[in-house]
Parts: structure tokens; C-alpha cells; sequence
């Protein structure tokens, strides 16, 4: 073992004992090892292995405290409350939701999706979101029936909880949903946008839904369906709920796929109006798992996988690309929209420039791998 | 599908489906039930026919995959029957040599 692996275990290994510590003063699962956090000032959360919550502090770019989660981890989908102190993690291997205070790392909801009596496995793929008010949580439930010779898929339906229902939450209300959702989001109206084969609103009261902004189902001349990939729902400071998509277009009805045009766009609902966008921004020369637009020029485009790319939508060109030093799945930008946050894949948060995607630094994590995890900025 | 004989029940369910004009239900299941419901392709190959869009490396896409099933047929199902399979290997990139050979015993 090298000095810089014996150091990183000897750090890894003080932290395990502060956590024991904590352990032993709050209530079994839980610590805080940082301060609670400070009105006005601008923060991320993500999360990662083992089943934990970081806060970061985006004025010095450096991790200010770590919450643990009980159970298993998994996706590590995270919600930001209204109150800016509620953060809900969707973990667990997709059976449970938490509520964690950061300020103090305490447990303020949690519910269990599957009914081991029922012999009823029940997952949700990404699919959480809270009402504006932070009243009320909403998450898709998938069921399987694990009957003893074979398992039966049962309808999908969504769940509404009362997140001031407390540690054993059960849903409220109960509606049909559409099958194949995963991220959602609410609108400033209430109502609740569902992303799926098309993006649905639904009225959580009546449970009614309707195709807010068809995807698979777009009536666009020349083009064929698109392809999406929906895994994580990013909070923005420009209230876009706003996923990607790869098409193609055709020069003309012979649709010839030999001369079509090669696409990435975005689908976009402002959760302030309900508006909505369906946007190429540039021809498909590589991957993005996420993007976002930019807060402080909506006509600036941002997506990332391998390499975090910059477009310039009027004119549907790369403006430039930074090479990265590894994956990274979840993009996040601060509300001046000055820098770019990505997270996701390994442990640690890296930090670019919006502007010049010069690389202003990296934030390493305690603990392992954030997989599939969905990052979030926020004021508090 | 005239070929075709249905020989056993999930076939014959199958059959049965497209008779009732079911088969949007069929298809359209959430790859809930088991990561062997899922037949994406792998880490081999990316949209372009290349390898410049894979992740890199292939350990910063691990437990991405692993945990949501995302490709069964290349690592364990971590989300329901080897939920403990990197329980020694947290950090992908660091400790991916703990990472093990999975068997039906071994699950959970």
C-alpha cells in the first residue's frame, strides 16, 4: 500500500470513528459532523455508498457535513424541500424514502414501499417529487406480486404522502399512472409533471392526467421518435424541468436515413408557467447523460457525460468542450449560473468554470461511489 | 408467428395475450420483476459504433448499471437478489478487486 492509500484509510478510518461517536448521541443511524446550515447561503447535497448525505458549502467549495441514512443505498435520488432543510432521498435499492434535517442529520420521514405480508415487492425508478408547499410527497410505486411459483408485474399507480406523517408514513391518496415514469416534478400551479413515454401533468387532488409534452408520441414532420433518457430529476435554479433527447430528421419523405440529420435537443416544462419547449440545439457527435440550461442565459445549453459540453441553442452549435477525468452522470449549476457542478459515477464532485470550462477544482467524498444519484443546489 | 407453437406457460400466456389484444401490457412492464426482464445491450459498444461514449473508465458506470439492473447479463442484479455483491468494494475505482463471481447460491 502506497503513503497516499495508507493516508486515505487512516482519514477513512477517523471518520468511521466519528461517526460511531455521533452514533451514540442521536438517535442510532444518524450523525452530524458539521454546523447547521446558514440563511442565504447557497449549498449542494448528493449523495453516495454507504447510504449517506453530504452537504457541500458552494461559497468555499468544500464538504461541510455528512448525514447517514439507515438501510441500503440505492439510487440516492435526492429531493430539496421547500424549507430548504427537508432533504428526501429516494434509497434503499428504490423501496424507501427518507427525509433528512441536514441541519442536525435527524430523521423526519421515512416509509417502506413494499409489504412483505402482501408478498408485494415495490419499487420506484427515480420517480419523487414534493408539492410546493412541501406538504405533500409524491412517488411512483411499481409492484410486483412474488407469488411462490412465479411473479405477477401489478399495475403502477402514484403514491401521495403527508411528509408530516413522520417515520412510518403510509400514502394518502393513491391514483392510477401511467406505466414507465421515472423523474417528475411539480409545477408552481401544483400540479405534478410525470416523465415517461411522454411527459404527463397530473391533478394530485382528482388524480386526472394528460399529455402536458408528447415525446414518444410527438407529432413532428420528418422526424422520428426520439430517444430519451430519463434517470434523474434536477431541481434547477431556473425551475425547467428539462430532459434530453437524440432524433433524427429526414431531408424529405423519401426518409432516407442515409442523408438525415442527426439530433440532440431538449423537452422543457417551466414549472413556473407550464410552458413548454421542444428544442434541437445540435447535431449528436457524442453522449450527454444530463443537461441543463444555463440560469443565466437560457440560450446557453449544457450536457455531460464524458466531456462537459457548452451549445449555443439559436444556433444550434458546440461552442466548446472540456475533456473530463472520468464519467460523470448529473450536472448541477449554481444560481448565478457561474459554475458547473458534476456529480454522480465515482466519489467525488468536480468544479468548472461555466464559462470557459476550465476546471476550477474537485470536491472528494467520504465513502464510496455515488452511482446513479441525482445532485441538488439550493439557497437555503 | 405462425411458425410459432406456444409450448410452455409464459408462452402460452403470450398466446394468450395477443388473442385479448393485450400485448401493449405485455410489452410495455417496467423491468421490475427481475433483471432478466431486461435485454439491454452492454458496455461492448456505444451509439456510434465506437467506444469514445462508453463510460470511462468502465468502473465510474458500475454500480449505475449494477444497481438499477441496468445490464444483467454483465454484472449481478443489486437490486434484488445480490443486494450485498460490492458491500467490499464501496469505492469502484479504488476496491473493484473485491468485487466477486456471483453463483445462485449466493443469493439472497
Amino acid at each position: 500500500m502506497n503513503n497516499k492509500n495508507k493516508m486515505r484509510k487512516t482519514l477513512r478510518s477517523l471518520m468511521a470513528g466519528a461517526g460511531i461517536v455521533g452514533a451514540a448521541l442521536t438517535s442510532g443511524y444518524t450523525y452530524a459532523n458539521g454546523p447547521a446550515l446558514k440563511a442565504g447561503q447557497e449549498y449542494m447535497v448528493v449523495a453516495n455508498y454507504p447510504n449517506q448525505i453530504h452537504v457541500l458549502d458552494l461559497q468555499t467549495d468544500s464538504l461541510l457535513k455528512t448525514c447517514k441514512v439507515p438501510g441500503a443505498y440505492g439510487p440516492g435520488v435526492l429531493q430539496v424541500a421547500p424549507d430548504k432543510k427537508t432533504v428526501y432521498m429516494l434509497t434503499n435499492h428504490y423501496e424507501d424514502v427518507y427525509g433528512i434535517n441536514v441541519d442536525d442529520c435527524s430523521i423526519s420521514f421515512h416509509t417502506t414501499f413494499s409489504n412483505k405480508q402482501k408478498y408485494l415487492r415495490t419499487k420506484s425508478l427515480f420517480s419523487m417529487a414534493l408539492s410546493p408547499d412541501g406538504k405533500e410527497l409524491y412517488v411512483m410505486h411499481n409492484p410486483t406480486k412474488l407469488n411462490r411459483d412465479h411473479y405477477r408485474v401489478q399495475d403502477s399507480y402514484l403514491a401521495v404522502y403527508n411528509t408530516a406523517d413522520g417515520k412510518d408514513a403510509k400514502p394518502v391518496r393513491t391514483f392510477p399512472a401511467p406505466r414507465q415514469v421515472t423523474v417528475m416534478a411539480t409545477g408552481k400551479d401544483g400540479g405534478l409533471y410525470m416523465a415517461g413515454a411522454d411527459i404527463y401533468k397530473m391533478d394530485v387532488k382528482t388524480g386526472n392526467y394528460d399529455v402536458h409534452l408528447p415525446s414518444r408520441n410527438w407529432e413532428r414532420p420528418l422526424y422520428v421518435q426520439p430517444d430519451v433518457l430519463n434517470a434523474w430529476p434536477i431541481q434547477t435554479p431556473s425551475k425547467d424541468f428539462t430532459i434530453l433527447y437524440t432524433t433524427a430528421r429526414f431531408q424529405d419523405e423519401k426518409q432516407d436515413l442515409a442523408t438525415a440529420d442527426w439530433i440532440y435537443g431538449y423537452l422543457n416544462v417551466d414549472l413556473e408557467t407550464g410552458e413548454t419547449e421542444t428544442t434541437d440545439f445540435g447535431p449528436i457527435t457524442e453522449i450527454y447523460f444530463t443537461g441543463m440550461k444555463s440560469p443565466k442565459d437560457p440560450n446557453l445549453v449544457y450536457g455531460v457525460l464524458n466531456r462537459l459540453a457548452k451549445y449555443d441553442v439559436k444556433q444550434q452549435k458546440l461552442i466548446k468542450a472540456a475533456e473530463l477525468d472520468h464519467s460523470y452522470y448529473c450536472i448541477a449549476m449554481n444560481h448565478d449560473g457561474s459554475k458547473v457542478y458534476l456529480g454522480g459515477t465515482f466519489d467525488d464532485v468536480a468544479i468548472y468554470d461555466a464559462d470557459s470550462l476550465e476546471k476550477l477544482g474537485n470536491i472528494k467524498l467520504p465513502g464510496g461511489d455515488m452511482a446513479i444519484s441525482t445532485s441538488q443546489i439550493f439557497v437555503r | 408467428m405462425k411458425h410459432l407453437k406456444a409450448i410452455n406457460n409464459k408462452a402460452q400466456l403470450l398466446d394468450k395475450a395477443v388473442a385479448e389484444d393485450q400485448v401493449e401490457e405485455v410489452v410495455a412492464m417496467q423491468s421490475l420483476a427481475g433483471c432478466a426482464a431486461t435485454t439491454d445491450p452492454g458496455w461492448e459498444i456505444d451509439a456510434f459504433g465506437s467506444v469514445t461514449s462508453l463510460c470511462q473508465p468502465m468502473e465510474s458506470d458500475l454500480y449505475g448499471c449494477a444497481d438499477p439492473c441496468w445490464w444483467p447479463a454483465q454484472v449481478p442484479d443489486m437490486m434484488n437478489t445480490h443486494t450485498n455483491w460490492n458491500e467490499n468494494a464501496q469505492d469502484s475505482g479504488e476496491s473493484w478487486r473485491n468485487l466477486g463471481t456471483v453463483f445462485p447460491s449466493d443469493k439472497k
